[in-house]
């Protein structure tokens, strides 16, 4: 076996398998934890990690850090979800749909959509949330309506290349309908794109989402989400380094091991494709 | 060439002018900013006389033509908060901004191009390997978490640089450190495939060929060929950099466009705002344009239309 495929493996590998590893940890958060994310204990405040009962320490209202970076995972993971089925769903479809009818509505579209994509993505979702107002709900929807447009124009390229392909113009030649041919043979060719873009974009919504709460917008304390923990931390870092330290490293577990997730996708599915 | 960039102005400033009506549309229907900013005990008669004064009692239509017909004249209105022009505020943390991001740039020149370069041709080596996983976590490391870390060691513990603000060089080691970090992987990931590309090429092997110095086969041959990628993701990323000084200029209280922006944001002082949407729009297309310019003498073969 080649030194290349080897250390290409030992990534899917490792990527694998730290992203199942934090899904059980999300999903498990209630048992695995070993308090109550809200539950204060002044008593406790700021206790260094490996105090007894807190593995990770306290924060200033004695709540356990271990309880809230899991909890967070729960919640850093959710918010990713939805945003990747949403972005995903609604990018697809409007590339889908505008790759294959190619009348103005549809240049219109990718003009308005190039127009998004000169702007600053996260200042973009930051911006939007500001507007909107605060929350979980509505990180969602601005993260959503900043990033569908990666997803159109990635599908709508496929589209386009797949339309030229032999087997569509056959199967148009012998006169299936267009309808058919969309989802007979030209969707089918387009999933792995919208797989391996999902993947790759599934981080950066997470870290977007980390930063914008960090920045005071987002999720609002005291929902344990790692952006916000995070800001509250800036507070204590003399005194309390850990505040600062765990939520930002189980952030960077997170983006790390499904960005590996990602890029093994992406050599296996499309290795052309530059996202 | 020249039509070409004039063409490209042309669209700039459709760019822009878009990103300013969605920006005005979105706030106008989100609600009063008169009464998010006035005191809890003000009378009605005082908001309503404020907001008459700032025109939010008209409709909608006039409202975004009035809108329109400043910022034509660069003027976005009054800023709430500061009561100055908004638009000369934000122009003013500018260069604190441009600053930052130049600093960076640099750094991200001279440590990842020679990073993704020396990967490139010691291919498979544990060089190459080191250099892999430094640029896998560097892309995974959120900016604002590295920030929080580096003013723990070297502020709070070693104390050998200030946790934030402006004044001497010391200040700017960390903000730029930071803001380089995320753009340095992905520049040092796309060095090293770019160079790979170029390397198999087959006036590669003339020049070895030939007898060349391998410092010259890399130096001159190579890099000048793989730069085109490079230069191109630099470009889309000015945008991305631009959204990382927002963050960045938060943590370390660096005076520039992106902390005034936040600040703006959260004290619903929208004629900011509305002044920073246009820099930004403005800056962003301009650099795109520049490094399509750069296309053309970096690759003659490219025709620019």
């Amino acid at each position: 076996m080649s030194a290349a495929l080897r250390r290409c493996q030992l990534k899917a590998w490792l990527g694998i398998g730290l992203t199942v590893a934090v899904v059980v940890a999300a999903g498990a958060a209630p048992w695995l934890a070993p308090h109550d994310p809200l539950a204060t204990d002044f008593a406790a405040s700021l206790s260094p990690p490996g105090s007894p009962g807190h593995p990770l320490g306290t924060d200033q209202l004695g709540r356990d850090l271990l309880a809230r970076v899991l909890h967070g995972a729960r919640l850093a993971l959710f918010i990713g979800v939805c945003t990747v089925v949403i972005t995903a769903a609604v990018g697809g479809v409007l590339g889908l749909v505008a790759g294959f009818v190619e009348r103005w509505p549809a240049a219109l579209l990718m003009r308005l959509a190039d127009v998004q994509l000169s702007f600053p993505f996260i200042l973009l979702a930051m911006t939007i949330n500001a507007i909107v107002g605060l929350g979980l709900r509505n990180i969602i929807l601005s993260l959503s309506a900043a990033g569908w447009v990666v997803y159109a124009r990635v599908v709508r390229g496929e589209v386009l290349s797949v339309k030229q392909r032999d087997f569509v113009q056959a199967a148009s030649a012998l006169g299936m309908s267009r309808l058919r041919l969309l989802f007979r043979h030209v969707l089918p060719n387009v999933v792995p794109s919208i797989i391996v873009v999902a993947s790759l974009q599934f981080s950066s919504f997470i870290v977007a989402e980390a930063a914008i709460s960090f920045l005071g917008f987002g999720v609002q304390p005291p929902t344990p989400a790692w952006g916000s923990m995070l800001s509250e931390s800036r507070d204590f870092l003399y005194v309390a380094w850990w505040l600062a330290a765990f939520p930002g490293a189980a952030l960077a577990l997170t983006a790390l091991s499904v960005n590996l997730l990602g890029d093994w996708l992406r050599d296996t599915l499309d290795p052309k494709l530059r996202v | 060439m020249r039509a070409y960039a004039l063409s490209r102005l042309a669209q700039t400033v459709l760019v822009v002018f878009l990103s300013l009506t969605a920006v005005f549309m979105m706030v106008r229907l989100s609600g009063d900013p008169v009464l998010l900013f006035m005191p809890m005990d003000i009378q009605a008669k005082d908001v309503n006389e404020f907001r008459q004064r700032l025109g939010f009692n008209d409709p909608v239509p006039v409202q975004y033509a009035r809108f329109v017909a400043g910022a034509v004249r660069g003027d976005f209105g009054e800023s709430l908060r500061y009561r100055r022009d908004a638009l000369g505020l934000v122009l003013e943390r500018l260069p604190a901004t441009f600053l930052l991001a130049a600093t960076s740039l640099l750094l991200t020149m001279c440590v990842a191009v020679p990073l993704g370069v020396l990967s490139a041709v010691h291919r498979n080596t544990p060089l190459d390997h080191a250099g892999t996983v430094v640029t896998v976590l560097g892309q995974a490391t959120p900016g604002f978490w590295l920030g929080l870390m580096l003013i723990y060691v070297f502020s709070v513990r070693l104390r050998w640089l200030p946790t934030g603000g402006t004044g001497g060089l010391a200040h700017l080691v960390m903000p730029s450190i930071v803001l380089a970090a995320f753009f340095s992987a992905r520049i040092a990931r796309l060095t090293r495939s770019a160079v790979l590309d170029v390397l198999g090429a087959e006036y590669i092997l003339t020049a070895r060929a030939k007898g060349l110095r391998e410092t010259r086969v890399i130096g001159k041959h190579t890099l000048r060929n793989s730069a085109i990628p490079i230069v191109t993701l630099a470009g889309l990323e000015a945008g991305q950099v631009l959204g990382g000084a927002v963050i960045t200029e938060t943590i370390f209280a660096w005076p520039g466009l992106g902390r005034l922006t936040v600040q703006a944001l959260l004290n619903r002082d929208f004629p900011i705002v509305l002044a920073a949407v246009f820099v930004v729009s403005v800056v962003y297309t301009l650099i795109n344009l520049t490094v399509d310019l750069l296309y053309g003498w970096l690759d003659p073969r490219v025709r620019l239309r």
